[in-house]
């Protein structure tokens, strides 16, 4: 009496799981029924007032529409700065120093790492670089680094008082800088070998060739294009 | 081992069950829904077509076609002089041209050429009057579903003394790339995918099936909520489009929460 019992039962649990399974997998294909049901509708493509116009009043209408493309066209290129402006893509690490015409020049950078600081007691910074549309604010030559208090706690240093010379550094920043306000700069470095990489504190390092370059062409007022 | 022994009922109503299933299931999850659109497709386009249901001329077609292009080409150009003056950068999918776009305030930042477009039957099928006004944007994203993370943030904790500082220096920490799948979904029942064009994964297959779990889940989710909801019609208009995974990568990092899509057609 027990085994016929058993029998049955593994039967129904295996047929309620088939279908179970069914179920599921009808409806993870859902989007391919409704693809294959689409195909029984039909939508009439009414040309609408078109189709009451003789062939000149079409052509006329195209040569309309066209000259209207045309002044929409000027009129998004005229948003396009007409001065030099750069372009930095902090996902490939890549920047494009370019003119409304041209590329004046294309190469690699650094910019944020992503890095989240944890310093324990809510103290946190993350090392992104700003993205938007920002403006050169200021050049400079030789610059000189002031340390900010995530510096001195990276290497596990003191944090020394706002004016104290340890918060000052000469070189580290290349030959030139272009700050972009809130402390984010476009500067060189001395890990060269890091261009390309995503390993700065938010500012844009570049190569001393480029960042030559890149000085030379952008003035103050000059847009910073960042995605 | 004895074999088990089936009746010739039991497989024919085994068999009558799973008939019964696939059909109940093409009704619900393709008839229902894919009827109800149509029903409304067919309400506005009967509207908007002033009943000219003539047959015309091949010339007067390829004409139509033609101002029915460049009209189009004007409403993509007014949406992307429209986005211009907001801040955030926006996504202009031109399949057209089959490239994409990053424009911010106007300005191309980034384009990528498309390699692969996939449109589905009812985007295809609807009147163009139709898809080029609703289905042409400015569209905003109310969902997204990705397999990398907007922002890869690494969380490290300040170093203890000056030698677990100068361990931690040497190399820099890089963020791991996954390979780039990405889907935005919009509150008029449509989405869009962009997925990489590279076939073979990059990345973890963990992370590629973790995606594709979250996707198959939005998709359900969609098919059983509209079951209940008469308002919805539950069929789900979808563009796919290839890109080179680090275009796609570079995309979808630089476009903010809730981006604005613009799609030439």
């Amino acid at each position: 009496m027990n085994k016929p019992d058993s029998k049955n039962l593994l039967m129904v649990s295996l047929s309620i799981a088939l279908t179970i399974g069914l179920i599921y997998f009808y409806l993870s294909k859902s989007e391919t029924l409704k693809e294959a049901a689409i195909s029984f509708y039909s939508f009439p493509d009414y040309p609408q007032a078109l189709a009451g116009k003789d062939s000149m009043q079409l052509t006329k209408q195209i040569s309309a529409t066209e000259k209207r493309v045309f002044a929409l066209q000027k009129k998004i290129e005229n948003l396009w700065p007409y001065d030099p402006y750069l372009i930095i893509n902090t996902t490939r690490n890549t920047f494009v120093l370019r003119t409304k015409r041209q590329i004046l020049r294309e190469g690699i950078c650094s910019t944020g790492s992503y890095i989240l600081l944890d310093a324990g007691d809510g103290q946190q910074w993350v090392f992104k670089t700003p993205k938007g549309e920002h403006r050169i604010l200021s050049k400079v030559v030789d610059p000189v680094w002031v340390k900010p208090d995530w510096a001195f706690i990276e290497e596990s240093l003191p944090v020394p008082s706002v004016n104290d010379p340890d918060r000052f550094e000469y070189g580290s920043l290349g030959d030139y800088a272009l700050r972009l306000g809130d402390g984010y700069m476009i500067h060189g470095t001395l890990y060269q070998r890091f261009l390309g990489l995503p390993v700065t504190h938010g500012c844009v390092r570049l190569g001393d060739e480029d960042l030559k370059i890149v000085y030379k062409n952008l003035q103050i007022g000059s847009k910073v294009y960042i995605f | 081992m004895k074999n088990i022994n089936i009746s010739k009922k039991t497989i024919i109503v085994f068999i009558a069950i799973q008939v019964a299933i696939a059909l109940s299931a093409f009704i619900l999850f393709g008839l229902i829904p894919a009827g109800r659109e149509a029903g409304k497709i067919s309400a506005i386009a009967e509207l908007k077509s002033d009943g000219a249901d003539t047959e015309l001329p091949e010339g007067t077609l390829k004409l139509i076609e033609e101002v029915r292009a460049s009209e189009h080409h004007e409403a993509y150009l007014r949406s992307t002089l429209k986005l211009s003056r907001k801040d955030s950068i926006a996504l202009l999918i031109d399949l057209n041209d089959s490239l994409a776009f990053l424009s911010l305030k106007g300005v191309y930042l980034y384009q990528s050429k498309i390699s692969k477009i996939k449109i589905n039957k009812g985007l295809r099928k609807m009147p163009y009057f139709l898809r080029d006004s609703l289905y042409s944007g400015p569209l905003q994203v109310v969902e997204e579903i990705s397999s990398i993370e907007k922002f890869p943030i690494v969380v490290k904790k300040a170093p203890k003394d000056t030698s677990e500082a100068n361990q931690t220096g040497a190399a820099p920490t890089l963020p791991i790339q996954n390979d780039v799948f990405v889907l935005f979904s919009f509150s008029n029942n449509m989405v869009i995918e962009i997925d990489q064009e590279e076939e073979e994964l990059a990345g973890t297959r963990r992370a590629y099936r973790q995606y594709k779990r979250h996707y198959r889940r939005w998709f359900m989710s969609e098919s059983i909520s509209s079951l209940f909801d008469s308002d919805r019609s539950g069929y789900i208009y979808h563009i796919t489009i290839k890109l080179p995974r680090e275009d796609a990568r570079s995309i979808y990092r630089a476009l903010p929460l809730k981006p604005y899509v613009v799609v030439r057609y």
